[in-house]
């Protein structure tokens, strides 16, 4: 991993497109802002942490048998029509 | 009243899936779906395909190729009992090589825990976009200041 050591109001730059600037940091917590292409997305890292979870209990525990399901959802089209 | 029935029908090439779930599937090769990114979780399994569950069920399977184990439950967002339009950049739209919003449909992958239907989840944070005409998808990463990945799909039903 590169490390780099940055003061309050210096910037990384990624790809010549882009900046990653440290605004401010105190106890513990570092502000960071970004500018970067509408096309690059950024999130925090825990938000794909926790598709990444949801992901695995979906793929994990469902059972085969969809036919209480089906009916509900059936039950519901008949209650709107 | 046959007579308009194609002498030579074109043949077309089915592939043999290998399900945990189902058995062995025969699928057909223009079915198959690629994915422009891995679900994410599961970086190895980059081609699906969908079963639906039955005859018009809005509950489908969207089935790896490539690990006969990975398979999730999904549905389309038109069928959730309510409202969900998130925006789609761009950049996505490029991605599943579209330039037209109309083309691309969301699907919503289920948690579906054993036995009770009230504790059915649906991953509104993480939604599948899959362009339909092309079989290009991906799974999405959407503002998870709106959205939740574990949304119960029958609030207080």
């Amino acid at each position: 991993m590169l490390v780099l050591a940055r003061k309050t109001g210096e910037s990384i730059v990624i790809n010549d497109n882009i900046i990653i600037k440290v605004l401010d940091s105190s106890s513990g917590q570092v502000r960071l802002g970004i500018e970067a292409p509408a096309t690059i997305p950024v999130h925090r890292q825990e938000i794909y942490q926790r598709i990444i979870d949801e992901n695995k209990k979906a793929a994990a525990k469902t059972p085969t048998d969809l036919d209480q399901l089906n009916n509900l959802f059936t039950s519901l089209e008949t209650n709107k029509g | 009243m046959d007579n308009a029935a194609p002498i030579n029908p074109p043949e077309e090439e089915l592939i043999k899936v290998r399900s945990s779930r189902f058995g062995t599937l025969e699928i057909k090769s223009d079915h198959v779906i690629t994915m422009t990114r891995p679900f994410l979780g599961f970086p190895e399994s980059t081609s699906f395909f969908l079963i639906p569950h039955s005859d018009n069920s809005p509950l489908m399977w969207i089935h790896s190729l490539d690990d006969p184990d990975l398979a999730f439950v999904v549905i389309s967002h038109t069928n959730l009992p309510f409202s969900y339009q998130p925006e789609i950049s761009t950049a996505i739209t490029r991605e599943l090589d579209t330039n037209r919003d109309e083309e691309l449909e969301l699907l919503l992958i289920l948690t579906i825990p054993r036995g009770d239907t009230n504790e059915i989840t649906v991953n509104l944070l993480g939604p599948i976009i899959i362009n339909s005409e092309k079989k290009l998808a991906r799974q999405l990463v959407l503002d998870a200041g709106q959205y939740n990945p574990c949304h119960p799909l029958f609030p207080q039903a």
